[in-house]
């Protein structure tokens, strides 16, 4: 199935490869490197690329191009979501997934690729069984392990798949017991320049981190379980008893999971937290420009918008900016026109803004294009589809759990046409 | 890889890893080998620390043997006979009680790819089969593929084969799909796994026990299955009915490929199963994963080739964000086209113009291809916001615009003085060669509602010597002579100092022949070059082909989910490039890959063969009926319908679109009507003869087939292309 992965950096470099049948040749990743050089930005490589006697699958994340090398008929959704699940891996052992860590780790790296996939066929992804086979490196265990000498390996085999529930391994204890939920929102959205909504969307995922002695049995519900209509499940979840009821009823997975992801498309639902007034324009035969942004928060229900970063591809007429912001710093870059405003918190009594002039190359004819407005921003206890946890019950243990619930709401895609 | 004193290393790595004092130290042990490790995979060539490593390998600690095992797996084909020294310990470990080592063993030692291996390790694989811990189970099933792969010439092992049957009600799920992936591997010269009622049912049941990746499997194997009646069909949909709502999108795509497939008698069952996943199918195409996003909207166009209107409600999904890849654009752009109805078409529209104006080149150019392809339909409001592109002025623009135009008018007349209106009214020339040679084809073509055009022409005939494209100087040519055809006076004297320019001076083969040609043409007087030079202005037939029509589920079922409609190239960026209107192009569907024609478990090979069909040299009439005599007729079929009731030349054009030249047909309206054509296709030459004999009110169109060499698979695609041909000139006219 998957018969290569080679890792390619920003540059254009292989810094790994790992072959799970015969060895391929780097030089099959000739024709991924002529596909990087046509496409003008990085992310423009196609996903998927043909060559005379294999496809190359690639995925690109964190500035990492992640190429499987194919020789058979697959499902592409297979492998694409393959990849990620690798990346997710490395990202959940090494904290980030740079080059760096990855080489840092390289031993780690290839021991969990061995695990992930036998002979080109997926074996171990559950994060929760993997760190069972090989444990992940922590500063504290590093430390321990140089000075006893011992290794980073589980000695014993894991026992999740001889339990009857296969995501849970069994006769797990803990002396704290603990069940937090996150609800993470991320809003996709584009405003035409008149303010009014083209597209929103709401992409929400509830992960989990439940710390659980023996087979907790848990119910969860919500306020108001109708949002959600386009909604999919971690395998624990009984679906029958969604369907029937409403409600999440299941025996977690132990450790980190993802309980379920939804998706709130229906316009109305869709509340925009940030507006934004610009003005934005070039006059005719005058080399310079106007550029006016001003930010605000609305129906945020008195919660701050937080990290708010604002970026936009200027017209490639424009030479420099000029420009002022009431808080925040702000860079142009004048080789690639991209304006970046890292604003901060929005304080709704004193609305951030940015004023200034832009100056043009003598003799341009005015950029038909509008430049559009990319707004990076979080805002926590704060789930903007409204979803809210009702009750989170226990059953099947005798313990008193500890129970926490967190909301965050972040921008996605959200884009402001000018 | 020619590291500066790659040779010191290794040599001071030799040393270190055969001091005894390190040796006895187990930790920096360890680290000597990590960074053996570490150089081989930057790929420095280690391999000369062999025995070292081998000797290595004897130790209790787990990662010290995982890294070995990297080590010797990287390097065993090189040095077949040191790595046999290693097999012994590997071997002994394939005994330990602990089963995580075990099954590091055996793995490792299946991945020794070196001759002569088998022998040692095909009894360890057998014992591993019957092992009581699943993980060693598991490494040993794969093991079998391993073993075969090593040495595929050698006999079959049944008992092994039935061993692996008997596997597939294995307790662990992780085991029954490894044995369906080995016996397919290993039976691949037979066809692959056999899926019979019991194992298909035994594997519906064990579905939910599996990982999402094992599902996604056995969804593709189950395809291979048939069920025997529609009670079992129905039994089988409902068990698959929870998995079209996976939470992973590979699942839910597997999931409703078996279920299109499975249903091919039911095509209520189909839209059905369509429309259920289209949530699924959107969610992709709105997921995070930029990969997975592209994925979700080729699936997307291939639903839509069936069911067109099951998108519309949802248009703005489709809209393209600034910051996505471009070849996600290029995608929403063509799903755009297709989903445009009369509610949503101004806000489409809309969207579209704001693309026109991107940074891109190419992305503004695919906008006014897509906004010339919803022409066809919208042709008002398009040409509306095309006119107002040209008052850009941007060269990359203008030059689109053209020849989108030119399109435009090919596949409907009715925009063709609006669109003369505007060509005349655009000032400024295109520079690029393609947009040069839409905008004369449009000069020479329309020149009678273009009151400017000589004019226009005289710029070009008189800047030809800086002229450097020759197809450009053809395509003026011609221009220059319809435009003598229709105004003479103002034409002729410019006519004649092209002429005298290409055939005097010109250096170009082709041109010059060229202008010859017509000279001598001109020669046998207006009438005669008229009846060749002037052929039909458009072609609406065409867009009646080309455009809006739904296709059954069975047309694109057999790519679903497959690598095919990922890797093909973007419509949009194509269509305004090579679609010359005297070329149509063809946009046969890629061809899987050489190898997956054997591996693909899903479909019979003789279906995968596609059917291209092709011209070829052309057929003489007295060869044509030479061979016609000498044939035996090999199909013969009543068609539904009768002959189509267009004129002759759209008939033709229309065949000649899907490559079926019209020898010969009978004139007008006289019966007995037939009609000769011919095509080859898949290394075959394919006959046919259209006979209708009785008035049309009863009379239906006979078609009767002969064919050398036999080919009956082309055949069949013969029959179908053309009888959807006829039926789409039927309805048409």
């Amino acid at each position: 199935m998957i018969h290569s992965l080679f890792l390619v950096n920003a540059s254009g470099d292989i810094f790994l490869e790992k072959h799970w049948k015969s060895v391929v040749s780097r030089s099959v990743c000739d024709y991924f490197f002529e596909a990087l050089e046509r496409a003008t930005e990085p992310e423009n490589v196609p996903p998927v690329i043909p060559t005379p006697h294999h496809y190359l699958i690639n995925v690109l994340r964190h500035r990492i191009y992640f190429v499987a090398v194919i020789q058979s008929e697959v499902p592409p959704l297979f492998v694409i979501e393959f990849l990620h699940r690798v990346v997710d891996t490395f990202q959940d052992y090494f904290g980030v997934c740079t080059e760096a860590a990855i080489k840092d780790n390289v031993v780690v790296v290839y021991e969990l690729l061995e695990e992930m996939l036998d002979n080109g066929f997926p074996l171990a992804t559950e994060s929760n069984i993997l760190k069972e086979l090989i444990k992940p490196p922590t500063i504290l265990r590093t430390v321990v392990n140089t000075i006893t000498g011992s290794t980073n390996v589980g000695e014993q085999l894991p026992t999740g798949q001889l339990s009857v529930v296969p995501w849970r391994r069994t006769g797990v204890k803990y002396t704290n017991n603990e069940a937090y939920f996150d609800v993470i929102e991320e809003i996709d959205a584009i405003i035409d320049k008149s303010g009014s909504t083209i597209t929103a969307e709401i992409q929400g995922v509830v992960d989990a981190c439940v710390k659980l002695t023996g087979m907790p049995d848990l119910t969860l519900s919500f306020m108001n379980p109708r949002l959600l209509d386009d909604v999919s499940f971690h395998p624990c979840v009984r679906f029958k008893r969604w369907e029937a009821e409403r409600i999440l009823s299941f025996i977690p997975p132990d450790g980190n999971f993802r309980l379920l992801s939804y998706h709130v498309s229906s316009q109305n639902l869709v509340a925009i937290p940030v507006y934004v007034k610009h003005n934005i324009s070039f006059r005719e035969g005058s080399s310079q420009g106007r550029f006016e942004l001003t930010l605000g928060p609305k129906q945020t229900m008195g919660k701050a918008v937080e990290s708010v970063l604002v970026s936009s591809q200027l017209p490639r007429g424009v030479l420099n900016a000029n420009l002022n912001p009431s808080q925040g710093t702000y860079t142009f870059d004048p080789v690639t026109k991209l304006l970046s405003w890292d604003v901060g918190k929005i304080n709704p009594q004193k609305l951030p803004s940015l004023k200034g002039s832009m100056s043009l190359q003598t003799g341009a004819s005015k950029p038909d294009e509008n430049p559009s407005i990319n707004i990076q921003f979080k805002i926590q206890q704060l789930a903007i589809s409204g979803l809210k946890v009702n009750r989170l019950d226990m059953y099947g243990e005798k313990y008193k759990p500890f129970k926490g619930i967190k909301y965050m709401t972040k921008a996605g895609k959200f884009q402001v046409r000018t | 890889m020619p590291y500066f004193g790659s040779e010191e290393t290794v040599k001071e790595l030799k040393r270190a890893l055969s001091n005894p004092n390190v040796q006895a130290d187990r930790l920096r042990y360890k680290n000597y080998i990590t960074r053996v490790i570490r150089y081989m995979t930057q790929g420095l060539d280690v391999s000369s620390l062999f025995m070292d490593m081998v000797k290595a390998s004897a130790t209790v600690d787990i990662v010290q043997k995982k890294l070995v095992y990297l080590y010797m797996c990287t390097y065993a084909s090189d040095k077949p006979d040191l790595a046999l020294l290693a097999i012994n310990t590997l071997r002994k470990d394939c005994a330990d009680p602990n089963p995580m080592v075990r099954g590091l063993a055996l793995r490792n030692m299946c991945n020794f790819r070196m001759p002569g291996i088998t022998e040692y390790i095909e009894q360890p694989i057998v014992a591993g089969l019957r092992d009581k811990a699943s993980y060693v189970r598991r490494v040993a099933v794969m093991g079998c593929a391993k073993m075969h792969s090593l040495q595929p010439n050698i006999e079959i092992d049944a008992s092994i084969v039935n061993e692996l049957y008997a596997l597939l009600r294995d307790p662990d799920p992780v085991v029954v799909v490894n044995c369906l992936r080995a016996l397919e591997e290993i039976l691949k010269d037979e066809g692959g796994v056999v899926i019979n009622k019991p194992i298909a049912h035994h594997l519906l049941n064990r579905m939910k026990d599996l990982d999402s990746w094992g599902q996604s499997e056995v969804l593709t194997f189950l395809l291979r299955y048939r069920p025997r009646s529609d009670d079992e069909l129905f039994d089988i949909l409902s068990l698959l009915d929870a998995f079209l709502q996976s939470a992973h999108a590979h699942v839910a795509v597997a999931t409703l490929r078996l279920f299109l497939h499975l249903a091919t008698a039911h095509p209520a069952v189909q839209a059905d199963a369509l429309q259920h996943t289209s949530g699924a199918l959107l969610t992709m195409c709105g997921s995070i994963s930029r990969e997975l996003r592209f994925a979700g909207l080729c699936h997307v166009q291939q639903v839509m080739r069936s069911q067109p209107g099951l998108f519309a409600p949802h248009y703005k999904r489709f809209f393209c964000a600034y910051s996505e890849p471009s070849y996600i654009k290029f995608r929403k752009m063509e799903i755009l086209v297709e989903l445009v109805n009369d509610e949503n078409v101004t806000l489409v529209l809309e969207e579209l113009r704001s693309y026109c104006t991107d940074v891109s080149p190419e992305l503004a150019q695919a906008a006014i291809a897509a906004i010339g392809r919803i022409a066809r339909t919208y042709s008002e409001k398009c040409l509306d916001i095309l006119t107002g592109l040209l008052a850009l002025k941007q060269e990359h623009i203008t030059s689109a615009v053209i020849q989108t135009f030119r399109d435009l008018v090919w596949f409907c007349p009715q925009s063709t003085a609006a669109v003369c209106q505007t060509v005349e009214a655009c000032v400024d020339c295109p520079q690029d060669s393609e947009a040069k040679q839409a905008l004369l084809w449009l000069l020479g073509e329309h020149g009678e509602q273009i009151s400017s055009a000589p004019y226009v022409l005289e710029v070009y005939i008189d800047g030809l010597k800086t002229e450097l494209s020759s197809s450009v100087k053809m395509e003026l040519l011609t221009a220059a002579v319809k435009m003598f055809l229709c105004r003479p006076a103002e034409t002729q004297d410019m006519l004649g100092r092209l002429l005298h320019h290409c055939i005097e001076e010109e250096s170009d083969m082709c041109v010059r022949d060229r202008a010859l040609l017509y000279h001598r043409l001109l020669q046998q007087g207006v009438e005669q070059t008229r009846k060749v030079v002037m052929g039909p202005k458009s072609d609406p037939s065409m867009s009646v082909l080309t455009g809006h029509q739904q296709e059954p589920v069975s047309q694109w079922v057999s790519n679903f989910n497959t690598l095919g409609p990922l890797s093909a190239p973007d419509l949009c960026i194509q269509t305004p490039l090579i679609s010359s209107p005297e070329q149509p192009s063809n946009n046969a569907e890629e061809e899987l890959l050489p190898v997956s024609k054997d591996v693909s478990p899903s479909i019979p090979k003789d279906d995968q063969e596609e059917l291209n069909l092709y011209l070829g040299p052309p057929l003489s009439h007295e060869s044509f009926e030479r061979t016609w005599l000498d044939l035996e007729v090999l199909h013969r079929e009543t068609l539904s319908y009768t002959r189509p009731r267009t004129t002759p030349d759209t008939l033709q054009a229309a065949l000649q679109l899907v490559k079926i030249q019209t020898l010969a047909f009978t004139p007008g309206d006289t019966l007995p009507w037939k009609a000769y054509l011919y095509t080859r296709g898949n290394r075959t030459l394919i006959l046919a003869e259209l006979l209708q004999e009785d008035p049309d009110s009863e009379g239906r169109l006979v078609v009767s087939v002969k064919q050398q060499p036999p080919n009956q698979h082309a055949l069949r695609g013969f029959v179908s292309i053309l009888s959807s041909v006829l039926q789409t000139l039927n309805v048409d006219s």
